[in-house]
């Protein structure tokens, strides 16, 4: 028995010990293209890589390296695999996954990257990588007034880091403007126009690093929203309700000086750049009873727009947005429950909706979800693509005895690639829909009985 | 796709017209039940028809009540 632990126990040991020595030394990247898009305040790196194996046993996955401040503004990291060429491409999706390495040289973070299937000896495979970055974009000035434009500092290195040995590579840095005020030049690199490239460099050792900063004007609007709570109430009698409170900031160079309106409506070109009066909600289609308000009352500063595929709500707040400068307020809707609710093959019951927030180009520091199930509803699950962290609270609503359970689903640092659908399973017996009239009728009951009860007694002291 | 859509057992159309109508019903059988207390004496009064028509009453009027919320937008 101890010695078929034994055995058992080195086993399982060699066969931990053979992914962490493949995937470091054997395989190499043999061309890696990298195009950043810096365009807006959400940061998107593309990433073309071939990879060869050059050791003799076969790689299951590789690792991508991130330096420390980016992997703490990795909001996230897909990857595709390619096969076919030209005009046949085929993109499969591969499983990413965050992973530690112990003898990680300087608190370099990584990813893995699983294959379709183990890359033989000597055999190659291209990668497509996609990995977005938040709050990466730095102002500098730090603080600006009005009729400036705003300054940012963007931090990367030439070289991209990697685990492996890189034999080719190029980087293309696209800003959004020509305005670049500068950027490090780490030959051989050279600017034209929009777009900026560093390379072709030749023969890198593993993680080397090359830091560059490039300083460009970038007057995208920064619309970041510090917390957003949505609650997505469950109702079996036919709809959704859902309710999103957003607390919006304005996350670029801070504003300094006085706000001049004057300037402002004047100068609309010059004045403001930077900032941002209108903001654009995707919705769902067959969306109904849109409301728009904060503390103060209704704001109707807003256009909704509803269509086949999707509504949209343009809507704007009391006043634009400046650097630093908050905005709080709560927009409501109502869908149709045929739309979102469905019935699995096993009889539970499931919420399919979209994760995320609703406004395009923003990203969310808290996002919080709450799907509220109808009272009587058991064994709640939620399934996602990604991590999050799961919570189970109750809320007290119309007509409830014992509450309603609610599903809370938090993460952090969320983009617009995140509004993916996802699945909240739970189970109900449909004979619980009548608790709610049953206990109308027993109200009304109550009270006829009442008046029953006092038309009845007597409460005459002298005797007939 | 395997997937069956889940919709309320009424369809949503029809709440303000189901509500209007159980509710009418519902308040013309609380008048039947109050007429009847209010003409009957004590002697002929017959507890059994009494329990039955504020029974009845009390489901039409529970029920228009449920769809006349449904009905305004306060989906229970």
């Amino acid at each position: 028995m101890a010695a078929r632990i034994g055995i058992f126990a080195v086993v399982v040991a060699v066969f931990l010990s053979i992914p962490a020595f493949s995937s470091a030394q054997d395989l190499q990247i043999v061309n890696a293209e990298r195009r950043i898009d810096l365009s807006s305040h959400i940061v998107k790196a593309f990433l073309t890589l071939k990879v060869e194996n050059i050791g003799k046993s076969a790689a299951a996955e590789m690792l991508l390296a991130f330096s420390p401040t980016q992997i703490k503004n990795l909001a996230m990291v897909q990857a595709l695999a390619i096969t076919g060429k030209k005009k046949k491409k085929t993109y499969l999706p591969l499983d990413v996954k965050p992973t530690e390495q112990p003898d990680a040289p300087n608190d370099t973070g990584y990813y893995r990257v699983t294959f379709v299937s183990p890359l033989g000896p000597g055999e190659t495979v291209s990668l497509e990588v996609l990995y977005i970055l938040t709050h990466s974009l730095e102002p500098f000035p730090v603080e600006i007034t009005q009729s400036e434009s705003q300054l940012v500092y963007y931090h990367d290195s030439a070289v991209i880091l990697s685990p492996y040995h890189v034999k080719q590579q190029t980087t293309f840095v696209k800003t959004p403007s020509t305005r670049v005020e500068s950027f490090t030049s780490i030959e051989p690199a050279n600017r034209a126009g929009k777009e900026i490239k560093y390379g072709p460099y030749e023969n890198r050792a593993s993680y080397s690093y090359a830091p560059v900063i490039i300083h460009f004007e970038n007057n995208s609007p920064f619309a970041v929203v510090e917390e957003l709570v949505r609650e997505i109430e469950i109702s079996h009698w036919g709809s959704l309700q859902i309710t999103e409170n957003y607390r919006l900031t304005h996350g670029g160079a801070r504003h300094k000086g006085v706000f001049s309106r004057v300037d402002y409506q004047s100068k609309r070109s010059v004045s403001g750049a930077s900032s941002f009066n209108a903001l654009l909600a995707v919705l769902p289609p067959r969306v109904n009873s849109v409301y728009y308000r904060d503390d103060i009352g209704n704001i109707s500063t807003s256009h909704l727009r509803t269509g086949f595929r999707k509504s949209e709500l343009e809507f704007e707040p009391r006043y634009p947005l400046f650097g630093g400068w908050r905005a709080t307020f709560i927009i409501g809707y109502r869908v149709p429950l045929e739309d979102y609710l469905f019935e699995a093959s096993d009889g539970r019951r499931y919420l399919n909706f979209t994760f995320g927030c609703p406004l395009v180009e923003t990203i969310v520091n808290k996002l919080t979800i709450k799907v509220v199930l109808p009272e009587g509803s058991k064994d709640p699950s939620a399934i996602l693509p990604f991590t999050v962290n799961q919570d189970l609270q109750v809320k007290y609503s119309y007509l409830d005895i014992v509450g309603r359970t609610v599903v809370v689903l938090q993460k952090d640092n969320v983009v617009p690639t995140h509004n993916v659908p996802f699945q909240v399973y739970y189970t109900f017996k449909p004979i619980y829909m009548l608790a709610e009239p049953f206990m109308l009728v027993s109200a009304f009951f109550f009270v006829f009985v009442a008046s029953l009860a006092y038309v009845h007694i007597d409460l005459n002291i002298a005797r007939k | 796709m395997a997937a069956k859509p889940i919709a309320s057992p009424i369809p949503v159309a029809l709440y303000p017209t189901l509500s209007v109508f159980t509710l009418a019903i519902g308040l013309v059988i609380t008048a039947i039940f109050f007429i009847y207390e209010t003409t009957s004496s004590r002697k002929n009064r017959s507890l059994g028809k009494e329990l039955a028509t504020s029974a009845v009453a009390s489901v039409f009027l529970g029920f228009g009540s449920l769809f006349l919320l449904l009905a305004s937008g306060v989906y229970v």
